[in-house]
């Protein structure tokens, strides 16, 4: 069977810096990946890559065996690829429910206009992210980190993922926050949710993952299970040499 | 053929000198400062007014009105642009209302029929049968040493370098540094002076009126727009392409014609190349 | 959608509203209702703007080229063709449509300032085009007078600007409500984030421009066979664009009332102020007044008052 998502080759150039280098990796369905690498190695750009939020330089992007570099973002969201962002983005001037909504929306402008939305639907996932009455009309200002992040992972929930991008998800949260996450990643998991997960935290990452691809200057550097990766040499040389 | 050439030499000079203070500002707070029209009228009604009404020497004049355009500016940077400086459409909207408010506060003192100005000097300087008076001479010598000055100043004073330093990596002059508020500060009083100059000229060239900000600032913003920003030459060769454009459209089509031009050029060169013909960044 | 008692709160205010603008006429004389149809007029168009620039973020500096476009349309058609009314009206507004097509292709590639200017030099090229391509036929920088109009007299003329207005505001009002309202707003603050949750936001976009050249249109075609004379200087103007914007930034960008609002209370502070400044002034009075609300709120008043209001109501429980 071939991978849910396979990256072959990719390649991106900002003008003389090339962010990713010849990139190859993959995941299987339901599989959770782990991707780390010290900063400004090209984790983040690869997701952008994925997402067509920049365009590939060159490279294939293979999703459930076919060739997607030509779909553009919101296609590929429809496909089931869906990302969070390492700086949260909600929308700002938007009640935390509305945010949601905008997740759940349907494709089509008829739809839009025409059905009501679902607020229980969108309660549920506010529920699920670990959201109260009280957050869920809350303005995204008024939020911790955690709980926007929280907002993320709710907002990608909503767009119902099949492959979901998770751009250092537990960066600036708490280890209680921390824990919360991660039980819902894993219950997620459970219902045959695959991921890429990028972390600089290692410690919280290894009970989430199947397998690691570890990268440096754009491109890779190992790949195999949690230990393996973090006892190959390269990995060790790459992130004390930065 | 040679009237061509000269014209647009000419004209060219004093519309580089016209949308280089306006560069400069959206170089430095990438900011659009559509009230940038009004230091140009500024600088024509206040000249015209210490000139042609005190009766005031024309070096007065002169100063009067850099000032005033240093210190309009300085109001519009310090009352309106920082207070709305993370919010770039803001500044462009609110820019714009205060330039229609000056544009209504100008008819309210000199009516809205438009005023003639008396040239800085009088003559005409004929070569190859072209006549060519020496206001407009005049006007287009000084833009180029106004523009080979600031070009020094860029490069070679620390001021300069740092407001380089500002327009290429905020953050980063940040760090080292720089305060890039005063810098922005800086600028536009520097902008202000550069568009009342501007507006001295322009007037002489043309007429006082008091919707006479719009063009100028048409022209500023095309400049910007297909030269892309920063570079004060990109620039110099932009304004170059407008004005030969216009002046062939003039001489060759029809006078009426020549704002079409530019604006077509606006417009195709935002769609067709949204990063402008010498490069940008970002949108 | 009645039992919500949230929207019943809201159809009673516009039922209010409608019975307002009805039994107005009762209480005023004839020339206050000519500055009510022009405040009419001004709220279409505002609203018009809103719907795009308001929503999207996408800010439109080039609103008098789709509302030219309606006028001169209708306006050529009547006057060279004698077409009658009932078809040059909507055929103008589907050339406003088409316009606004026009308008949306840079959209697809060019966003914030880049947009602005690029319908600000639609807007003036529009101007000279009137004024330097077939005069004959445009009646160049003189325009064209003596056009068709729908109703003479001031009272028909005020109930259909006031139908037409109050028309337009409910169904808008009921389009931002919908699930496109929220998806709309989410492009102005952040159209990549919205790309990324599955939209696609050049349909949207589409669909907000077609919404707002549609009533431009409508407004345009009216306005013009409402005056019954057009001239390029009274439409592709900044002052004209001015009044626009400052109705709908005054009032409240991103809501219906807002605009209508705004609109309102401009064309009356200039009606108010005409007997003791006549003239210009008035520009610069309401200008400085729209500037300095727009510096220190720049959602406009809609938002100052409700404001006010809460605190009263935080002031009474306390
Ligand atoms: N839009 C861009 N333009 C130019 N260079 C960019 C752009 N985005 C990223 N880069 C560069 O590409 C490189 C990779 O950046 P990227 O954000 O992918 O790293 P990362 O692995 O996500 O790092 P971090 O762990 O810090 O998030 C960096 O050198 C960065 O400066
Ligand atoms: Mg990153």
């Amino acid at each position: 069977m071939s991978p849910l998502l396979e990256l072959r080759n990719i390649t991106k150039r900002f003008g003389g810096l090339t962010a990713v280098n010849e990139l190859s990796y993959h995941v299987e369905e339901g599989e959770s990946l782990g991707l780390i690498g010290p900063n400004g190695a090209g984790k983040t750009t690869t997701f952008n890559l994925i997402m067509d939020e920049f365009q590939l330089t060159s490279g294939q992007i293979i999703y459930r065996g076919t060739n997607i570099e030509k779909l553009p973002t919101h296609k590929r969201v429809q496909e089931g690829i869906v990302r969070t962002y390492q700086v949260p983005r909600p929308f700002h001037e938007m009640p935390v429910s509305d945010n949601i909504r905008i997740g759940m929306m349907p494709e089509n402008i008829g739809k839009m206009i025409a059905e009501a939305p679902d607020p229980d639907a969108e309660m549920a996932i506010a529920r699920s992210v670990g959201f109260g009455e009280r957050e869920f009309a809350m303005y995204p200002g008024e939020l911790s980190m955690g709980d926007l992040r929280r907002l993320e992972l709710a907002r990608t929930i909503a767009a119902g993922p099949k492959l979901l991008l998770l751009d250092e998800v537990f960066a600036g949260l708490t280890v209680a926050e921390i824990g919360q996450i991660t039980e819902l990643l894993l219950e997620k998991r459970k219902d045959g949710l695959t991921y890429i997960i990028v972390s600089h935290d290692l410690r919280s990452l290894a009970p989430l993952v199947d397998r690691v691809v570890a990268m440096s200057f754009g491109a890779l550097l190992s790949e195999g299970s949690f230990d393996e990766v973090l006892a190959d040499e390269k990995v060790q040389e790459a992130y004390l040499g930065t | 053929m040679t009237h061509i050439i000269i014209q647009g030499l000419l004209l060219s000079g004093l519309y580089a000198l016209i949308a280089v203070g306006f560069t400069m500002i959206f170089s430095v707070g990438r900011v659009l400062n559509l009230a940038y029209g009004v230091y140009i009228m500024l600088g024509g009604y206040i000249y015209f007014q210490c000139v042609q009404v005190w009766h005031l020497p024309k070096a007065v004049g002169f100063v009067m009105a850099v000032a005033a355009g240093v210190a309009f500016a300085v109001a519009t940077y310090q009352l309106l642009v920082r207070r709305l400086e993370n919010n770039p459409v803001a500044v462009e909207i609110s820019t714009l209302i205060l330039a229609v408010v000056m544009q209504a506060l100008i008819v309210m003192i000199y009516g809205a029929a438009s005023r003639t100005m008396w040239p800085l000097v009088n003559g005409v300087w004929r070569i190859e049968g072209v006549a060519v008076t020496y206001n407009i001479l005049i006007a287009t010598v000084a833009s180029w040493f106004i523009l080979g000055g600031l070009m020094w100043f860029v490069h070679k004073t620390h001021l300069g370098r740092a407001i380089m330093a500002v327009s290429m990596d905020r953050k980063g002059a940040m760090v080292s540094g720089i305060d890039p508020r005063r810098i922005s500060l800086i600028t536009w009083a520097i902008s202000g002076g550069l568009g009342a100059i501007a507006g001295v000229f322009f007037a002489t060239y043309t007429q006082l009126d008091p919707s006479m900000w719009v063009g100028p600032l048409i022209i500023a913003v095309a400049v910007v727009v297909i030269g892309g920003i920063g570079s004060i030459v990109g620039s110099l060769i932009v304004a170059h392409l407008i004005g030969f454009m216009e002046t062939i459209t003039t001489s060759l089509l029809a006078a009426e014609l020549r704002g079409v031009f530019t604006m077509l050029l606006i417009i195709i060169v935002l769609i067709v190349t949204p990063k402008g013909l010498f490069g940008r960044e970002e949108l | 959608m009645l039992s919500d008692p949230g929207m019943r709160k809201y159809l009673v205010g516009w039922a209010l509203f409608g019975v307002a603008l009805l039994l107005f006429p009762q209480v005023a004389t004839s020339g206050t209702l000519r500055i009510f149809i022009f405040a009419n007029f001004i709220a279409i168009f505002a609203m018009s703007w809103d719907i795009l620039s308001g929503r999207t973020g996408y800010i439109s500096f080039g609103h008098p080229f789709l509302i030219g476009i309606a006028a001169y349309t209708s306006a050529m058609l009547t006057y060279h063709l004698q077409t009658p009314l009932y078809f040059s009206i909507p055929l103008g507004v589907i050339a406003t449509m088409v316009g606004g097509t026009l308008f949306f292709l840079p959209a697809l590639r060019i966003r914030g300032t880049y947009f602005a200017l690029v319908t600000l030099a639609f807007m003036e090229l529009m101007y000279q085009l009137t004024q330097v391509m077939r005069p004959d036929i445009t009646g160049g920088t003189r325009g064209l007078s003596g056009l068709p109009t729908l109703l003479t007299g001031a009272l028909p003329n005020y109930y259909l600007s006031s139908a037409v207005m109050f028309v337009i505001a409910f169904c808008l009002w009921l389009l931002i409500r919908t699930r496109l309202g929220t998806a709309l707003s989410a492009i102005s603050m952040d159209e990549d984030a919205v790309k990324s949750s599955g939209l696609d936001t050049t349909k949207l976009k589409l669909f907000a421009f077609m919404v707002s050249a549609f009533v431009a249109g409508v407004g345009g075609t009216l306005y013009v066979h409402y005056l019954g004379s057009i001239a390029p200087r009274a439409i592709f103007d900044i002052n004209f664009l001015f009044t626009i914007l400052i109705a709908a930034l005054l009032g409240g960008a991103s809501t219906i009332i807002g605009p209508i609002m705004g609109a309102f209370f401009l064309t009356f502070l200039l009606e108010y102020l005409r007997p003791y400044i006549p003239g210009t002034e008035r520009y610069f009075i309401y200008g400085s007044i729209a500037l300095i609300v727009y510096v220190l709120e720049p959602k406009g008043l809609h938002h100052i008052i409700q404001r006010l209001y809460g605190a009263l109501m935080r002031g009474k429980q306390a």
